[in-house]
Order: structure tokens, then C-alpha cells, then sequence
């Protein structure tokens, strides 16, 4: 059975700009899927839609048996997890109260005017650190923490959720290999345990490659390319990266053959 | 040499630079507003020796009233921190619906703008007045004078404060579902804490000053003694009020700057 | 253990310290000093009333004759607010940049201007009025002299601290040229520090206009002494239209400067 359905999405924006054009794709309940595609080709815009950061102008998405509307958002939303680039913690809060905004959806407003969470929550909150390796630092002040184990701490809030599924937006494009090394393995790793549908943007093919099970690739806001991480070959690649129709200059080239 | 000079090309033409014109008009004005409010800065002149001794007259401190003083300041204190805690909650109430990225749609947002530009362009004597007229004399209509003028302030200082924070944190939160009410408790407040107290420490600094004048329009603390003491030409007790007055807001000054800087 | 009792995001659930001394510190303090201001909620609450009688009084035709008298005496409160910033405004110049770390000839000269400037605007504007007026007399006279006084005191401050923060790296360039101690502030320190300069001065100008309004209190020109004066009188027909007029400036001059200062920035 199919986690999210993405059909005919359309997105335009405000200023005129078509970044979706139409775009359509399963994606099956625990699968692993890497989203592919050149700078400007609509994968943020893809992944928002997903969560309702923005709002289709045509199509649809549904996840589970729920379509994304304006009036359901904060249900669905408590099922999806999401990961930024820029991690997006709140500097001044405790790694431990920033794992715990991941529990807002089930508090109630007056606790949280008094920010009280449930020792439920707060165990919830532990085992997601235990998961990513950040016990030691729970007290700690969330900009404190180097980017990597800052971005830990967003799969932990987005853990803490527990969430069907997670999406993450270039999760390791401020990161050194090494680091987007454990990041990638973490998320694969969440994905094969836990069963929850990952969904991730990335620019690097050769990650897509080693932790994918399932590959979109996204150009100029249409799909190229849906299909198995092996698939990958050199002509499925220069599509997905090719600009404008052009011919696949020399630079595109050398890259490739490093993917 | 000289060949490169005959053959230099000429700049182009300068632009016309506006500022001598500004300044003439600047200082025509001037003088035009002075014709028109009389004023002859000339007796001032004149008067110099006259005003020194005027306020050599001040000369003599007289602190014997010295406990009603302290009993009027505290009083004034009080006011100014009553005052500054209403502006603080009005203001922690309305600074998310004056904020473009927290609030909720377009009506609300103008209708919190303008309620906060409404308290701010309102002088706090004038409502001092107007609560005197509603409550009777006292500190109490001091105190809610100061706070709804402040409030203003405080309330604009917020919700610019909440606009400046980076909108993917916002996101990030509500990306989980969170309620709106909860984005501002989690991602707003925390994210601007320390900004957030000091404009309230600065508040409560101009709300000490403002005080210590309220008495003049019957709102309770130290200005209504200087308002009598200088109505009554009685220059010594006039000067141990100013002296008064003016250590404790030093001391407050120093106070708040002091802790302002230990937040940063 | 139970899951659903309630406990703070901290070790051991808790509040945590620093914010519960902070806030149960400003609480005591509000509570002890509730006496003294005389909060009273039965006294707060029989005023509703009577603030609403008050507000149905205001609803009275505007005393028509009196119009032409207000139109001059807002004329006289704007004219007061701008002479007292002009005057502030050529007196604080130098004394900003003694005032400002960076750019004052010597410690001793700023230390002394820095107090000079804290004691100046110490007090209110009101008080220097009253003072003023007992010197010279009533009239718009003391109320320009107390509004500048005051004025000088924030604009030194304001402006010695735009001249502290700016780049020290240009100041260098101009200096490595030779450049003189005046030439240095005229060339480097100007340039840098005049948009944020006239931030200050629009600011000034906006919070002198209230304090303009309200001088007339004491008699020291302006709108503030008919504003009393109908307050006093319970004379309905001109407070209303005193009180908005008030407003209207203020809020003017406000949209004013917050257009004018995007444009510039
Ligand atoms: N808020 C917006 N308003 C207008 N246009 C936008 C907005 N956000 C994105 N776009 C445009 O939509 C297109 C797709 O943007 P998107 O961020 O989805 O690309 P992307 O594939 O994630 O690129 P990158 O790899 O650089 O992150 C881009 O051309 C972008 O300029
Ligand atoms: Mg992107």
C-alpha cells in the first residue's frame, strides 16, 4: 500500500514561477526514496507540498488515507516528520525542549503557554536521543552543538513525533562527508527499523545511490526519472541533470563520471 | 607631461548637489518659527546674569521633608513598575497578531498594528488625565497611563523583533504540527528572550522618569511636591526634590544599563 | 511512574532556576508595591463606568469657534518641536563625537561629556519646564529651552553611539592619507554614521512632539494648556477635538519618518 500519493501537482508561485508542473508518484508505505534533481528543479518545492508548507495550485497529496487539506493540516502534519538543511533548531532552547516541540501536536495549549510537557513526552524525547547518540548533551543549548550533532537533533525532534513518515530537505548539504556519511546511515537505518517512509532531497548521486530504494528525478518541475536507485546509469543521470535541452557539457560530463 | 595635460578630458558635469538649498530653506524656517513664537533669544542674552542668579538660588538644599520624599519616591517607583509589568503583558498578548509571519490573517494584523499605534500616539500625561478624571487622584490611573502608552512601544519592539526571526525555525515547528499559540511559545518568545527584556528594562527606565512628573496632573508620586514647591518659590526644598529625583533615576539608569549589558 | 503527570523540559522537571528567581522576583516586587500605588479592583472596577460616561460626554458636537485657536496652538506645539530638535541637533553634533569612545580627543573629555550627557537627560522635560518657567516666565520660550536641554541629552548619546559602532577599517584608509583630526571626522566618521544619524533625529523629532503636547501643562506653550484647561473644565467640545488632533500629528509624523528613514536605508 502506498504511504504518499503526489498527483498532477501543480505549483505556481506568487510571482508567476511554475516550479511544479505536474508531477505524480507513489511512494509505498517504509521505502527509502531520494529525490535527484538539478539546483531550481522543484525538490524543496515537492517536499513542502508534501507536509503543507505550501499549498498546491492543482493536484493533490495524500498521505495514508488522508488528503493534505487546510483544515486537516495539523493532523497530518503530526504524522510527518521533516529535516532542513539549515536544521532549523531554537538556538536558545535545551536540545531536550528542542526534541520535545516534536511532541507539541499532542499538548494542550494551556500547558504549553506554561511550557509543560508529560513525563510520557519526556521519555519519548530520551529514547529519541538515545537513538541518534545525544544523551550526553540533552541539556545542552541547541546552538552549542556542531552541525552535525545539531542536525541529530532534528531527526530526534522529528523522531520524537513518531511519525509514519519523515521528509528531509538536503539533510546533509552543510556537512562534511564523514558527517553526511552518519547522517544518510541514520536516516537509512530509522527507515529499515522503525518502517517509516523516508523521503530526502540530495544533491550527491553517489549517496542516492549506496542508501536509495527508489530514485525521482525531478527537472524543470517535471519527473524524468522514477525508479530503482540502480537505474541510475550515465543516460538516466544527464537526463535528470540536464539543463534546458542543451547538449551535456563538458563539466556535467566529468561530474557524472565521479557520481 | 604637458602633451597628456592638453589632451586631459574633462569630468563630467557634476551633479547637482542639493544640500546648500536644504540648509537655506532649514535655516529660513528656523527663523520664520522664531518670528512667529515671539521669541527674543536677546533678553536671553541679556538675562544671562540674571538666570545665573536665579539659579544660584537653588544653592541650598533643604532636606528636611527628607522621609515624605522617600515615601513620594517609593511611591513613584512602585508606579513606574506597575506601569511597566500591564505594558509588558498587553504587550506580550499583542505582539503575535502585530507580527506579519505569526499572524493570523490580514484583518487581525491591522487591527493589532493600529491598537498599538493608537496607545503609542497617545502621550501618557494626557491619558494620565483622562484615568484621574475615571479613577480619582492617585497613583493607580498613573500606573495605567503608563502602562497603555508603553504598551505601544513594547508591543511594536516585539512584533518587529518576532518578524526578524528566521522563518525557517518557525517552520521547523509548525512543521510538527504545532498550533499557532504553540510556534509562538516555542519558536517566537524563546528566540527573542533576551532582546525581548531588554526593551522592556528600557521601558521601565522612561517609565521612572515619566513618573516622577505624573503628579503634576494629580497621578500620585514625587512631581506633585516639585510642582508645589516651585509654585511657592520655595527654592531649597525645590532643589533637595530635584536632587532626589534625579539620584534615583541615575541609580535606575546605571541599574538597567548594567543589567542590559550582562544579558548581551 | 506515571506518563502523564505534568513536569518543565529540565533534569528533574522542575521549572528552571534563572527564570522562576527572575519572575518570582518581579512578582514579590509587584505584590509589595501594589500598596503603594493604591490598586484597588473594587476601585477598577466601579471606574468602568464612569469611563464610560466620560467616553459618552466626548461625543458632543466640537466647539466650532474654538477650531481657529487650536489650528494655531498645534501650529505653535509643531513649531516648539521642531526649533527645540534644530537646536538639539547643532548642540549634540560635537558633543556626539566627544562622547563616542572612538572618536573623542581624550579619555578625561569623554568621561566628562558622557555624564554631562547622562545628567542632561536625567529629567524630564516637565521638570525643566517648570524650572524654566519660573525662571523666564510663561510661554513657549521655556518650553523650547527645556525640550532642547532634554534633547541635547538623548541625541549626544544616540549619535555617540552610532559613531562607536562603525567600521574602523575605512577610518584607517583616510587616516593612512594624512588626514587631519577634523578631516577624519568630516571624511570617514560622517559618511558612515549619517544614516543612522537621521534615524535618531526622526525619532527625536517623533518623541518630541508629544512631549511638545503635553508642556503646555506647566506653561510652557503649545497645545497642552487648552488640554488641561478643557480637562479641568469638563469643556467636551474641545477635548475631543484636541485629543485627535494630537493624535493625527503624532501618527503623521510617524508614518512620516518611517517612510523617510526605508527610503534612506
Ligand atoms: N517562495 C517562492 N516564490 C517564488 N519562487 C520560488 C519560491 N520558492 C522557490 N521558488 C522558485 O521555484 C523553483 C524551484 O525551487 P526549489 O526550492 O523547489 O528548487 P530545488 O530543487 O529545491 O533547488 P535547490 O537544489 O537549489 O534547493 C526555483 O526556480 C525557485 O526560484
Ligand atoms: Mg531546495
Amino acid at each position: 500500500m502506498s504511504q504518499i500519493i503526489i498527483k498532477d501537482v501543480a505549483k505556481r508561485y506568487a510571482n508567476g514561477f511554475n516550479a511544479l508542473k505536474g508531477v505524480s508518484a507513489e511512494i509505498p508505505a517504509g521505502s527509502f526514496t531520494v529525490i535527484l534533481g538539478p539546483s531550481g528543479a522543484g525538490k524543496s518545492t515537492l517536499l513542502r507540498t508534501i507536509n503543507g508548507l505550501e499549498t498546491p495550485t492543482s493536484g493533490s497529496v495524500q498521505i495514508g488515507q488522508q488528503t493534505v487539506t487546510h483544515t486537516n493540516l495539523r493532523e497530518v502534519r503530526s504524522q510527518v516528520g521533516m529535516v532542513f538543511q539549515h536544521f532549523n533548531l531554537v538556538d536558545r532552547l535545551s536540545v531536550m525542549a528542542n526534541v520535545l516541540t516534536g511532541r507539541l501536536s499532542h499538548r494542550s495549549w494551556l500547558g504549553s503557554l506554561f511550557y509543560l510537557f508529560q513525563r510520557g513526552d519526556m521519555d519519548i524525547a530520551h529514547e529519541a536521543l538515545i537513538r541518534v547518540g545525544l544523551t550526553d548533551k540533552a541539556w545542552n543549548r541547541a546552538d552549542r552543538l556542531s552541525g552535525g550533532q545539531q542536525q541529530r537533533v532534528g531527526i530526534a525532534r522529528a523522531l520524537a513525533q513518531q511519525p509514519r513518515v519523515i521528509l528531509a530537505d538536503e539533510p546533509v548539504a552543510s556537512l562534511d562527508p564523514v558527517t553526511s556519511e552518519e547522517i544518510m546511515g541514520l536516516l537509512r537505518e530509522i527507515c529499515t527499523r522503525d518502517g517509516i517512509t523516508v523521503v530526502v532531497n540530495l544533491h550527491q548521486v553517489e549517496l542516492a545511490k549506496r542508501f536509495a530504494d527508489r530514485v525521482i528525478g525531478l527537472n524543470d518541475g517535471f519527473v524524468v526519472y522514477d525508479g530503482p536507485a540502480s537505474g541510475l546509469d550515465r543516460a538516466t543521470l544527464s537526463r535528470i541533470y540536464n539543463r534546458n535541452g542543451d547538449q551535456i557539457d563538458e563539466q556535467l560530463e566529468t561530474m557524472l563520471a565521479y557520481a | 607631461m604637458s602633451a597628456i595635460e592638453t589632451v586631459r578630458p574633462p569630468l563630467p558635469k557634476k551633479p547637482f548637489n542639493p544640500t546648500p538649498v536644504w540648509l537655506t530653506a532649514w535655516l529660513a524656517l528656523l527663523w520664520l518659527i522664531v518670528v512667529d513664537l515671539e521669541l527674543s533669544f536677546e533678553t536671553l542674552l541679556y538675562g544671562v546674569d540674571d538666570i545665573f542668579e536665579y539659579f544660584s538660588r537653588y544653592g541650598s538644599p533643604n532636606f528636611a521633608d527628607l522621609s515624605r520624599y522617600v515615601e513620594l519616591l517609593i511611591q513613584t517607583l512602585a508606579t513606574a513598575l506597575w506601569g511597566s509589568a500591564l505594558a509588558f503583558v498587553v504587550a506580550v498578548v499583542l505582539a503575535p497578531f502585530a507580527a506579519r509571519n505569526l499572524t493570523p490573517n490580514a484583518t487581525v494584523y491591522r487591527i493589532a498594528r493600529e491598537t498599538l499605534n493608537f496607545m503609542r500616539a497617545m502621550p501618557d500625561l494626557l491619558l494620565a488625565l483622562i484615568f484621574v478624571a475615571a479613577l480619582g487622584l492617585g497613583p493607580l490611573p498613573g500606573a495605567l497611563a503608563l502602562g497603555i502608552h508603553t504598551a505601544g512601544f513594547l508591543g511594536k519592539f516585539f512584533s518587529e523583533s518576532l518578524e526578524r526571526v528566521d522563518a525557517g525555525i518557525y517552520e521547523a515547528v509548525s512543521a510538527t504540527g504545532a498550533s499557532r499559540l504553540q510556534v509562538v511559545m516555542y519558536a517566537g518568545w524563546p528566540s527573542i528572550l533576551r532582546e525581548a527584556l531588554g526593551y522592556t528594562l528600557y521601558i521601565f527606565d522612561r517609565n521612572v522618569r515619566m513618573a516622577s512628573v505624573l503628579g503634576l496632573v494629580g497621578a500620585g508620586g514625587i512631581g506633585l511636591a516639585l510642582h508645589d514647591t516651585l509654585r511657592m518659590f520655595n527654592y531649597d526644598q525645590s532643589a533637595a526634590l530635584i536632587i532626589v529625583i534625579l539620584i534615583t533615576i541615575l541609580v535606575i539608569d546605571y541599574l538597567s544599563t548594567w543589567i542590559r549589558g550582562k544579558l548581551n | 511512574m506515571n506518563s502523564s503527570r505534568l513536569c518543565w523540559p529540565t533534569p528533574n522537571g522542575l521549572p528552571a532556576v534563572a527564570p522562576a528567581v527572575v519572575v518570582s522576583v518581579c512578582l514579590l516586587l509587584l505584590v509589595i508595591s501594589a500598596s503603594a500605588v493604591e490598586l484597588d479592583l473594587v476601585r477598577l472596577i466601579t471606574a468602568i463606568p464612569r469611563m464610560f460616561e466620560f467616553a459618552s460626554h466626548l461625543l458632543v458636537l466640537p466647539d466650532w469657534e474654538y477650531l481657529p485657536t487650536l489650528g494655531t496652538n498645534m501650529l505653535q506645539t509643531m513649531e516648539m518641536t521642531f526649533l527645540a530638535t534644530s537646536i538639539a541637533l547643532v548642540i549634540s553634533l560635537p558633543l556626539g563625537v566627544l562622547a563616542a569612545v572612538n572618536a573623542s580627543p581624550h579619555p578625561v573629555v569623554f568621561h566628562v561629556t558622557r555624564n554631562l550627557l547622562t545628567l542632561m537627560r536625567a529629567l524630564p522635560e516637565l521638570v525643566w519646564a517648570l524650572v524654566f518657567v519660573s525662571a523666564v516666565g510663561l510661554g513657549p520660550l521655556p518650553g523650547v529651552m527645556a525640550l532642547s536641554f532634554v534633547t541635547v541629552g538623548f541625541m549626544g548619546k544616540f549619535f555617540a553611539e552610532s559613531i562607536e559602532v562603525i567600521d574602523a577599517r575605512q577610518v584607517e584608509g583616510v587616516a593612512a592619507h594624512g588626514a587631519g583630526w577634523l578631516q577624519l571626522r568630516t571624511f570617514a566618521f560622517f559618511p558612515q554614521v549619517f544614516p543612522d544619524f537621521v534615524g535618531t533625529v526622526m525619532y527625536i523629532l517623533d518623541h518630541n512632539l508629544r512631549a511638545a503636547a503635553i508642556l503646555g501643562l506647566v506653561g510652557a506653550g503649545g497645545i497642552g494648556y487648552d488640554l488641561v484647561m478643557a480637562m479641568r473644565m469638563f469643556d467636551y467640545g474641545r477635548l475631543l477635538p484636541i485629543a485627535l488632533s494630537i493624535y493625527v500629528a503624532v501618527t503623521l509624523l510617524d508614518r512620516m519618518s518611517d517612510k523617510f528613514r526605508r527610503r534612506l536605508i
